[in-house]
């Protein structure tokens, strides 16, 4: 049998990777728990008079599966649209949304958990979700189904279109790059891989730099580019790569889509540009033209998250990968990160079941055909 | 796959030469190496790397028929890894000796084989010792016995460390 260490490294850490994103997402018990939440508030809001037939639906990190855990807070950010049908540019946003806010205030429960933002409502389930909920009307003059929301200072109705953004994103995240080394005889069947590719690589490179970008900027989060952007350039790139590319394996395709990232970004000398390609005239960029420092710290950030990810698929010896994924993603992340390993380790050693094999070193093993067994022994030492 | 044909040796079982011992870690793949044994001193020196992530460290084994095996790394520089911290489980610092079996209980005996016993107990050792450059915790569980216990045993065992 022989086993490319190259591949073999490669594949552990792409499950070492696997698992930090796990880690750092929204368990399916509290995905099923914040739904039941929401789907309550939804029904709520419907039953009144004046926002009769008024949906929520949920959209952002949480609807498009790619949550992280928060750096400096316990809850996760649940973001909810009420989309009101009947609803026209004539009424103005900050009336809506006080229709909104006022029939939560006459909920028993919401109305404790109830903050207001600048353009939303939250509802505050403390140590585990903020349920910002965001007004909405139909968008006559988007031919794709968008809606409108209101602006920051409630004057205006801005566009945007949640269902569609979501709805192209599943469709690129469903691609499948050509991956040359996909069926190695040892690691086609390994389960991280397999989980990998059934969450699908492009979510869990949103989740990486998303907790990079978190790490980058813990000391100046004003700088830190929106999440929407980071998604949006990485499932352009991946889309790109996808369609057009052929790659070694995940961790070569996760370089060149994070490589590709910048090359969605337009800036024709004075205006920065980040279209949400399923509406007209929303920018994700539109800070950047107000706040010029923006465009760069995302550049800067970009490259150290390049360089990082590149680094880190070189280095030698355990400790100094962790250290590496502790400084780029949190000493918390990382030792989640190399836990599972070392647990196998340990209960296959226990077990009896863990040997040596050349060229990948030590393995569960159910037999010895897989190489030398390790007997049971007792580390000693005098010094 | 290079794998014994003969069963299991018990404690009981006849001592194996040097020579025997050399020719065992020259045929099993993960004792890959060079070595030789001189007037009933075999030394032998291979690579470990204890997963596809480790480094990959150059041992040596150094064996008098009927004493015990030792254990060194050569490279890299344990200590300098450690950056000033103490190794765990060696019998000395430099050049680190590796403590990879609790000595008059069995789980070494002169008639076992080394390729099959020390060795995979090297890879064993050198994976926790990435993990506790780490963590700073020796996970590999063990003991560090008091002095008086350690003179004991290795009387017990006819040789030291």
């Amino acid at each position: 049998m022989f086993i490319d260490p190259k591949a073999a490294r490669k594949a552990q850490l792409a499950e070492i990777l696997e698992t930090m994103c796990e880690a750092l997402e929204l368990t399916p018990t509290q995905s099923e728990e914040a739904e039941k939440r929401y789907n309550a508030v939804g029904r709520w809001l419907g039953e009144d008079a004046l926002l009769a037939g008024a949906w929520i639906y949920v959209h952002g990190s949480v609807a498009l599966g790619t949550t992280t855990k928060p750096l400096t807070k316990a809850e996760f950010d649940v973001d909810l649209v009420c989309h009101v049908p009947h609803g026209t540019r004539d009424i103005p946003p900050a009336i809506l949304k006080k229709i909104v806010g006022d029939r939560l205030k006459d909920h028993g429960t919401y109305v404790r958990l109830l903050e207001e933002m600048c353009r939303c409502w939250r509802l505050n389930y403390a140590g585990e979700f903020h349920m910002d909920i965001t007004p909405s009307i139909p968008n006559p003059d988007c031919g794709l189904g968008g809606e409108l929301v209101p602006d920051k200072e409630l004057r205006q109705w801005k566009p945007t279109n949640p269902v569609g953004y979501r709805k192209l994103f599943e469709q690129r995240a469903m691609l499948q790059p050509v991956l040359r080394l996909l069926k190695t005889e040892r690691y086609a069947a390994d389960g991280a891989v397999e989980r990998m590719r059934m969450k699908g690589v492009l979510r869990r490179i949103v989740q990486l730099c998303k907790r990079h970008r978190d790490i980058h900027f813990a000391d100046n989060t004003e700088l830190a580019p929106l999440s929407i952007i980071i998604t949006t350039l990485a499932a352009r790139s991946y889309e790109q790569c996808a369609r057009y590319g052929v790659f070694d394996d995940e961790s070569d395709l996760l370089i060149s889509v994070l490589r590709g990232m910048p090359g969605f970004i337009t800036f024709d000398g004075s205006t920065w540009w980040i279209p949400n390609e399923t509406t007209r005239g929303e920018n994700f960029a539109e800070k950047w033209n107000a706040k010029s420092a923006l465009a760069g710290a995302f550049y800067a950030w970009h490259g150290k998250c390049v360089s990082d990810l590149e680094r880190l698929l070189e280095l030698v010896g355990r400790d100094q990968i962790q250290k590496s994924l502790s400084d780029a993603f949190g000493s918390a992340a990382a030792s989640q990160a190399m836990q599972p390993l070392t647990d196998r380790i340990g209960s296959d050693r226990a077990a009896r079941r863990l040997a040596v094999a050349p060229g990948i070193g030590l393995t569960g093993a159910a037999s010895s055909s897989a190489g030398t067994m390790v007997r049971p022994n007792t580390f000693f030492g005098t010094d | 796959m290079a794998r014994t044909d003969l069963p299991t040796r018990g404690r009981g079982a006849p001592p194996l030469t040097a020579v025997q011992q050399l020719v065992n870690l020259k045929s099993n793949p993960i004792s890959e190496g060079v070595g030789s044994v001189r007037l009933g001193k075999l030394t032998w020196q291979f690579t470990a790397q204890p997963d596809p992530l480790s480094r990959v460290y150059s041992a040596l084994i150094q064996y008098q028929q009927g004493g015990v095996p030792k254990v060194y790394i050569r490279e890299p520089d344990l200590g300098a890894l450690a950056d000033g911290r103490k190794l765990p489980h060696v019998y000395q610092q430099n050049p680190p000796q590796l403590c990879l079996y609790l000595p008059g209980t069995g789980e070494w005996s002169p008639s076992k084989r080394i390729s099959e016993t020390i060795v995979p107990w090297t890879f064993l050792w050198l994976w926790y010792f990435e993990e506790w450059l780490a963590s700073g915790v020796w996970k590999g569980g063990g003991m560090h016995p008091s002095p008086r216990l350690v003179d004991r045993r290795s009387q017990a065992d006819g040789g030291k460390g």
